[in-house]
């Protein structure tokens, strides 16, 4: 994964930050508004796909 | 017993006798030396009095005997007994907080006792205030070192006792709240020199997590006690990731606790503050999908603002008024054309007409009509006498048919 939760979260953040202000085109709204539910849509994978995994280190290491 | 002689001799060294409280005033103030203040004091219990009123009167004392046997008299008020962690009694080798005090209505002197801590419990005690003090120098305690903890952290490091209720807790919390991966640095948390274990552990996890708890579960001050070692204290300062520590009941604070990022009151709680609740996480998401769509409505219902502003603006009046009078200005432009045309025409017919008429009078029947012949010599007209001589054989040519005729004679006009 090359991207980490939070910073997908911190891009949608970004991405309503942008639509919200109105500078920006409408045209660019739309792409940003696909992109971030994009965003969203994977964060919501990434939780429902978390699962717990144990690992115990060796203590010769 | 020569009284006035032994008058003679206090006189000699002093002319009037003290009063009991001038000495007694003597006595506390030399008593009041700081190498007497606030010392800790070891020795042994004996003649322990529990007194109903809750103070404790008892004798601490130097065994060994010879010459260096001693008793001081000590007393622990109520306030400062209610404290005790144990019954102190005759025989027990303990550590002692105080001050010496003079006691002037009694004239003894006594130990007044603040603190009472079992020996080597109390030593130990004193080695975590030594060690305080160090650390504290060493800045691993200062909050300015405090990193916040990730707000969502890929993998949990937890530095504890493989076995037993903590590493079960932690697992049971990071499972409901927001599985993922948890690594394990498993270290023996109680026991002698257990310390430089617990700090190993703690180092050898620091590259593989992103947040660290180090967890214990409850326990007495002695077994907590490898948590307060500066091999555990500086393990943690180091650590590169912020470290979470849950030592013992929330009573507990070791020099561990104070080392740490933050510090938990129980491992449950260590694990809660480590990871996000992936319910929140989802709702969360809910509304940051509401929150943008909402954005795009107020976006999109401001372009259709503007656009209706423009049409409005675009609106043909104004151009569909120009048509007109465009159109207006053509077929005016047609009528003067169609006007002007036919006067035109008009004319020209009227030219016509005159032509015809200058047409018709020089048509040769009229001619011949009115009585003038047309002469012809070998089928052409003939305009002019010269060309005509004498035995001619012409055509003349009436209205109404022609004659042949043969020339006499042919005379020219005299002009000729």
């Amino acid at each position: 994964m090359t991207e980490t939760y939070e910073q997908k979260i911190d891009k949608v953040k970004g991405i309503i930050e942008k639509i919200e202000d109105g500078e920006t085109s409408l045209e660019e709204s739309i792409r940003l508004y696909e992109q971030g539910s994009a965003l969203i849509r994977q964060c919501e994978t990434l939780l429902g796909e978390a699962e717990m995994k144990i690992t115990t280190l060796s203590r010769d290491v | 017993m020569d009284w006035f002689n032994c008058e003679e001799t206090i006189q000699a060294g002093k002319t009037t006798p003290m009063s009991v409280s001038e000495v007694s005033a003597i006595i506390e103030e030399l008593l009041d030396d700081a190498s007497l203040q606030e010392i800790w004091v070891k020795g042994e219990i004996t003649n322990y009095t529990h007194h109903s009123r809750g103070h404790r009167y008892f004798s601490l004392s130097e065994k060994g005997g010879g010459t260096n046997a001693a008793v001081i008299r000590c007393v622990m008020w109520r306030s400062s007994a209610e404290i005790l962690a144990f019954d102190p009694e005759d025989g027990m080798e303990v550590i002692i907080s105080g001050s010496v005090r003079h006691y002037a209505p009694h004239g003894v002197y006594q130990l007044q006792v603040d603190e009472m801590l079992r020996a080597g419990l109390g030593e130990k005690y004193l080695l975590v205030e030594q060690w305080k003090k160090d650390l504290t120098k060493e800045g691993c305690f200062d909050t300015g070192r405090k990193r916040p903890l990730p707000r969502f952290p890929g993998t949990v490091g937890v530095v504890t006792s493989e076995t037993g209720a903590v590493i079960h807790d932690i697992r049971n919390v990071i499972s409901r709240r927001y599985p993922l991966e948890i690594v394990i640095s498993p270290t023996a948390v109680q026991g002698e020199g257990v310390h430089s274990e617990i700090a190993r552990a703690i180092r050898r996890i620091s590259s593989h997590a992103d947040v660290v708890i180090v967890a214990r579960g409850g326990g007495s001050f002695e077994d907590l006690f490898p948590f307060n070692h500066p091999d555990v204290v500086r393990a943690i300062t180091a650590c590169p990731v912020p470290v979470v520590t849950a030592i013992g009941h929330e009573v507990d604070v070791t020099l561990a606790d104070l080392a740490a990022d933050v510090r938990a009151p129980t491992p449950s709680a260590a694990a809660e503050l480590v990871v996000p609740d992936r319910q929140d996480l989802q709702e969360w998401l809910i509304h940051l999908r509401s929150r943008m769509a909402a954005a795009l409505d107020t976006r999109v219902e401001r372009a259709r603002e503007t656009t209706c502003d423009l049409r409005d603006r675009l609106r043909p009046q104004r151009l569909i008024r120009r048509i007109g009078e465009r159109r207006q200005g053509i077929a005016d432009l047609a009528d003067r054309l169609e006007r002007e045309f036919s006067a035109r025409i008009g004319q020209e017919r009227y030219l016509l007409s005159e032509l015809k008429g200058f047409l018709e009078a020089g048509n040769p029947k009229q001619i011949l009509k009115r009585g003038y012949c047309v002469v012809e010599k070998n089928g052409k007209v003939m305009k002019r006498v010269a060309g005509i001589v004498k035995d001619d054989r012409l055509s003349v040519r009436f209205i109404d048919g022609k004659s042949f005729v043969s020339v006499e004679r042919v005379e020219h006009d005299g002009n000729l």
